[in-house]
Order: structure tokens, then C-alpha cells, then sequence
């Protein structure tokens, strides 16, 4: 079971690069044609700098468009990147400063976490006649299992952590250790690598996307006016 | 045989091609949140899923997987089925390309400009563009016009015969085919207020000013695009024109932003839309009004002249400046305006959705109180005139220009213009 898992984790590990480089490389092939077309503003500006940000790191266009799922969006976002961050605990030693740090709150993001996720799923379910994507939903499921498994081992049925670590270590340094004596820890692992092939490329590409739209947004009054 | 085989290739050939690096970045961008479902007028009037924006990424977005994911390079490219691809070219030829569901994208993705590419792509694949959208090159290059009609008639019928048309002058005027074919009010009323305005202005010869474009741009079929841009930049060069003065909101916006990437470089004179120099006339005391009109009035922005190109002020600006009158607006206008229906040459092919898309402009209107629903541009004159006829709602519709010029012509109203003349 040990070595199963140990090959599966490197095989999703090296799928999820291939289909991002993969997908990289699609970007890349687009046409040079009308680049330049759409865009009448050359430059970074402050202001132009400090929306962005907000963008990126508050969702403003969420915001602006659904408070309710805002809310919801926003919080899952933020708990899954504390909790992701506490995570990487088990994956370096010594432990850097900052990762310490960062501990408590990412304690707090993970039962946040499923509450957000509820939250989502709730909204999801409550809007379906609109608009229905299976691939969110299943998404959702997925971190939801994912979160409520690490939540049980972290209040009831907690593994041995120094094993947990081991294994992680090993995985990372190529010298695997032993498997954690831990059925709920079996289920949470696989779950994630059930997951990571699932992600969504939007990870990567709505950023790039929502910091275009910023430029574009700026230069849509010197399209015909006079700057 | 042959030609089922080489339909067979044609599917597994790559769908990227088209697209631009940020527009393949976007179509992988998209949540899925169906956030922008609330604004899509398609949506609003068909409930059909498979025309929504998301569904559309969706579906472009597995062509590609199927083609050119990394699962198709380790094995063998997938052949999408034709009927799929059919439904899918029938989808992204139902959208108005209004470009309200860009406008309120959660990521901001430029889908105005995304939509076109799409149709382009299924064009090259032989499935796009749909119904009479396929005659328009063939009519563009035998007429100039899309509309088939003589080019020896475009002005006819509608140029005011007092106004004088300087060979040569700074300032050019370009009708646009919509206008000049089928909203001839407005296009009068543009040489109208120009007239007034008193500046002088130049046009190109009824042959020589043909179309801009956009309807083979918006359909996807950019063969002649090249040919077109360079005929009328040189047409206008040689006559030292400085500001290219249009007043349909589609010209506009590919004059601005496209006929630039198709001329090679930038062009030689500015592209601005009549309000900008009504609005400006008006500001500088080159045109004022001495009657008013005492009406409630609302004004609907085009999506390509709000969204497309950021005039939103100064339409607005023109219709405050006439005495007495009362400015409404749409629960959605400026860049968050719904579709009038006649977007993205879809209205001759989707009559019914653009009829009940229009439905919808007069109702509010209507229901607003307004005496009459302001508008902009030739595509919605058409349409919102089409959809009005055996509504139970009516109201007057008028061009700006037109309402403008109708003001004006007033005996009793004093011109800077005729003073210097």
C-alpha cells in the first residue's frame, strides 16, 4: 500500500505539471494578431496598481457582481490558502519561521473551511436552474471531504504526527517512510490526490485575467477620446 | 469519401489557432459561476443554457482538451463530433455579442471581443458563419454594401440637398451602411447638426464609401477586412482628413480599435463618434439651441459605443443641453446597458430573439414614463423600430441626431453657423 500510494502521489504530482506546461504551451501557440488591438493603454500606474490588488486579493469584481456568494467565495479562498499554508508544516524541517507563525490562523481557516464550503455548495444548490456545473460541484465535494476528514483527525481521531511527518518528508526527499497507522489519514491523502488533477486551471489563469481586465478597463476612455 | 475524411481531420485540427495568448488564458479563466447569466439578453429571452457564456467556454474549452490536451498529444487527438461543433456554432452565433456579460465577468473576461474570435475559428473549420451572414462577403465585394443595394444610391435618398460637401476639409463624415441604407432619419439628422455646426466637411463618393467591416468582423469572416481598412484609410489620407467623424457605434468601434491592427500601423486622423463633436460644438458655443422641448426622454446606450469604446457622457451631455427636456435612464445603462437585440448580426438571423430582446428596451421605456426612447445607433434604430410594430407598448423612438436636427431646424432657432455665413 505504501509504495501504491507513493507512486500515485508522484504520478499526480507529474500529471498536474504536464497539464499545466501542456496547457502553457497552448497559451503560448495563440496567435500575435490583434494583441494590440484592444488595449489603448501602455504602461503601470498607481492607481491602476492598487485596483489590481484589490481585485486580486478581495475579489472586487465577485463583490460588485454577489455579495451573498462573495461572502462565501471569498472566505473559502482565503481559509484554503491559511490551511494549505499551515500544511506545509508537515513538509520542511526545520520548520521556517514564518510557517510557525502562520499556524493559529491557519487552526482557525480549517474549521472555517467547511462551514465556507456548506456555504458554497448551499448557494450552488439554491441558484441550479440558472446555471449548472458539475465540475464545481464535484470540486466542492471533493475539498469538502477533504477538509471534514482533516478536521476529524485534528478534534477525534488525531494520527501520530511525527509519522504523518515522516511520510510527507519521505515523499518529498524520494526515501519513503512508512505509512501513518491512520485509516482517516489514508482517506484524507488519497482524497487529496484524488483532487489535485481536478483543479481548476482558473487558479493560474483568472489572476492574469483579472489584472488584463484592470488595463483594459483603464484604457477603455483613451479608445476615442484624447488622452 | 474524400470529403468525409477530410471533415474527419478538420475536427481533430487545433481550435487554438485564432485566438490570441490572453484569450486562450481566458477561456481557461472562467469559474463557471454563471454570474454573468443575470445580464445575457439571450438568456433573458430564451432560457436557452447552451447560448450562455459559461457553456460556450465550456464547450470551446473541450475542443481544445480533445485536440491539443496533453492526453491528445500522448495518444492521439479526439475527433469532435460535427454535431456538436454544429450546436456549439449555433450557439456563438445566437449571442447578440453585446458584451454585457464581460462587463459584469467576476474575472473580467473580454468576451465582446472573444465571441468573434470563436465564430472566426468555426469559420475556418467550415461550420460558421449561419444563415445569410455566409452571402455578406460576396455582397460586400459586389456591392460595398451588406445590404445588396445599389452603391450608387447610398446617399440618395436621404442627403439633404442644401447642405454643402467640401472636397477636401479636416473633418470627414462616414455614414456607415445601417445608417445610410436602412436608418436614413439619423444619418440625415448627422449631416444635419454638421451643417449647422456650421464646420466644414468632407464625404467620399457613394461608390467609394464602403463598408467598414464590422458585420464580416463580428461573423468571423476576416478575409476582405485587410482590403476594406486599406481602400477607405487611403480614401480619407488623400483627402487630408484629420477627424473621421461616424455616427453608428459598430464602425466606430472597428475603425478605433481594429482598422488600425489591419492598416499596419496607426492611422492618420482620429476616429470619433458624432456626439463627441456635437457634444463638444455644444460645450464651445458652436451649437445652441434657442427652442426646447418639453418631453421626458430616455436614452439607450449602445453596447459598442458604452462598453465598446467609453462614450457614455457626452450623448448624455447633447440631450441636457436641449431646454426644457427631462433625461431618464434605463435601470441598466452605461456600460451596464441591456442589448436592444440587433447585436452582433445576429438580428437577421434570430429575428424572434431580437424582436423580444427590443420588447424589452420599449417596455422599460414605457414603464419609465419616457415620451420618447433616445437612441444611437443604426442596428437599434432598426430593430427597436421592428419590435415596436404590433407591441402593445409604443412609444416614439428617435435617433439623438435626428432629435437634435429636429430641433434645430426650427425657423426661430439662431445659429453661430448661419450668422458667419
Amino acid at each position: 500500500m505504501k509504495i501504491f500510494l507513493l507512486v500515485i502521489s508522484y504520478l499526480v504530482y507529474a500529471a498536474f505539471w504536464g497539464r499545466f506546461i501542456s496547457h502553457a504551451f497552448i497559451w503560448c501557440k495563440g496567435t500575435r494578431q490583434f494583441r494590440t488591438g484592444p488595449l489603448h493603454i501602455s504602461g503601470v500606474s498607481l492607481s491602476l496598481c492598487l485596483v489590481t490588488a484589490i481585485d486580486l486579493l478581495f475579489f472586487r469584481r465577485l463583490f460588485n457582481e454577489n455579495k451573498v456568494l462573495w461572502i462565501g467565495s471569498w472566505t473559502f479562498h482565503v481559509s484554503f490558502i491559511l490551511v494549505i499554508l499551515r500544511h506545509l508544516n508537515y513538509f520542511f524541517y526545520p520548520v521556517p519561521s514564518c510557517i510557525t507563525h502562520i499556524q493559529p490562523f491557519g487552526l482557525v481557516a480549517g474549521y472555517i473551511l467547511p462551514v465556507s464550503l456548506f456555504y458554497l455548495l448551499a448557494f450552488r444548490i439554491a441558484g441550479r436552474k440558472k446555471y449548472f456545473s458539475y465540475h464545481n460541484f464535484f470540486l466542492l465535494g471533493m475539498v469538502l471531504l477533504i477538509s471534514l476528514s482533516g478536521l476529524l483527525m485534528r478534534m477525534f481521531f488525531s494520527p501520530n504526527l511525527v509519522d504523518v511527518k515522516s511520510f510527507m518528508l519521505g515523499i518529498l526527499t524520494f526515501r519513503p517512510d512508512l505509512l501513518p497507522d491512520s485509516s482517516l489519514f489514508f482517506i484524507h491523502f488519497s482524497l487529496v490526490l484524488l483532487l489535485v488533477p481536478f483543479l481548476p486551471l482558473h487558479i493560474f489563469a483568472a489572476p492574469v485575467v483579472t489584472m488584463e481586465s484592470g488595463r483594459r478597463e483603464a484604457g477603455l476612455r483613451m479608445v476615442i477620446h484624447d488622452k | 469519401m474524400t470529403n468525409k475524411n477530410s471533415k474527419f481531420k478538420k475536427n481533430k485540427s487545433p481550435f487554438s489557432k485564432g485566438l490570441t495568448p490572453l484569450q486562450l488564458i481566458e477561456l481557461d479563466a472562467c469559474t463557471q459561476c454563471g454570474e454573468c447569466l443575470k445580464y445575457c439578453p439571450v438568456q433573458e429571452v430564451t432560457g436557452n443554457l447552451a447560448v450562455s457564456p459559461p457553456e460556450k467556454i465550456r464547450m470551446f474549452r473541450e475542443f481544445i482538451k480533445a485536440t491539443e490536451g496533453l492526453k491528445a498529444k500522448l495518444f492521439n487527438p479526439k475527433d469532435i463530433d460535427r454535431k456538436l461543433l454544429e450546436e456549439f456554432t449555433k450557439a456563438v452565433y445566437e449571442c447578440t455579442t453585446c458584451g454585457a456579460c464581460s462587463q459584469n465577468c467576476t474575472v473580467g473576461i473580454f468576451t465582446q471581443r472573444l465571441w468573434p474570435m470563436l465564430r472566426k475559428e468555426m469559420v475556418r473549420r467550415g461550420l460558421g458563419p449561419v444563415g445569410t451572414q455566409a452571402e455578406m462577403p460576396g455582397v460586400i465585394k459586389k456591392t460595398g454594401n451588406p445590404y445588396n443595394k445599389p452603391p450608387e444610391d447610398r446617399f440618395k435618398t436621404w442627403f439633404p440637398d442644401d447642405v454643402k460637401v467640401y472636397e477636401k476639409a479636416d473633418i470627414a463624415y462616414y455614414a456607415g451602411c445601417t445608417g445610410a441604407y436602412e436608418a436614413q432619419p439619423m444619418v440625415r439628422g448627422d449631416i444635419q447638426v454638421l451643417n449647422a455646426i456650421g464646420e466644414q466637411f468632407t464625404m467620399l463618393p457613394p461608390e467609394e464609401e464602403v463598408c467598414c467591416g464590422f458585420p464580416l468582423f463580428i461573423t468571423g469572416q476576416h478575409d476582405m477586412l485587410e482590403d476594406l481598412t486599406r481602400r477607405l484609410v487611403g480614401a480619407y489620407k488623400a483627402k487630408g482628413v484629420k477627424v473621421l467623424l461616424c455616427s453608428c457605434p459598430c464602425c466606430v468601434n472597428i475603425m478605433a480599435r481594429d482598422w488600425p491592427v489591419f492598416y499596419g500601423k496607426e492611422l492618420p486622423f482620429k476616429i470619433r463618434h458624432i456626439t463627441q463633436f456635437v457634444a463638444d460644438a455644444i460645450k464651445h458655443g458652436r451649437l445652441h439651441f434657442k427652442r426646447g422641448l418639453k418631453e421626458r426622454i430616455i436614452y439607450h446606450d449602445p453596447c459598442y459605443l458604452s462598453r465598446g469604446v467609453g462614450v457614455i457622457d457626452e450623448p448624455r451631455a447633447v440631450l441636457r443641453s436641449i431646454p426644457g427636456i427631462g433625461l431618464l435612464e434605463f435601470e441598466r445603462h452605461g456600460l451596464n446597458s441591456r442589448c436592444c437585440g440587433a447585436g452582433g448580426a445576429a438580428r437577421k438571423v434570430f429575428h424572434e430573439n431580437a424582436v423580444a430582446i427590443g420588447r424589452l428596451t420599449i417596455d422599460e421605456a414605457v414603464d419609465k414614463g419616457a415620451d420618447r426612447l433616445v437612441l444611437s445607433c443604426p442596428a437599434c434604430y432598426v430593430k427597436v423600430n421592428e419590435a415596436m410594430q404590433g407591441h402593445k407598448k409604443q412609444i416614439k423612438i428617435v435617433d439623438i441626431m435626428e432629435l437634435v436636427a429636429e430641433i434645430i431646424k426650427d425657423k426661430n432657432t439662431e445659429f453661430n453657423s448661419q450668422e458667419s455665413k
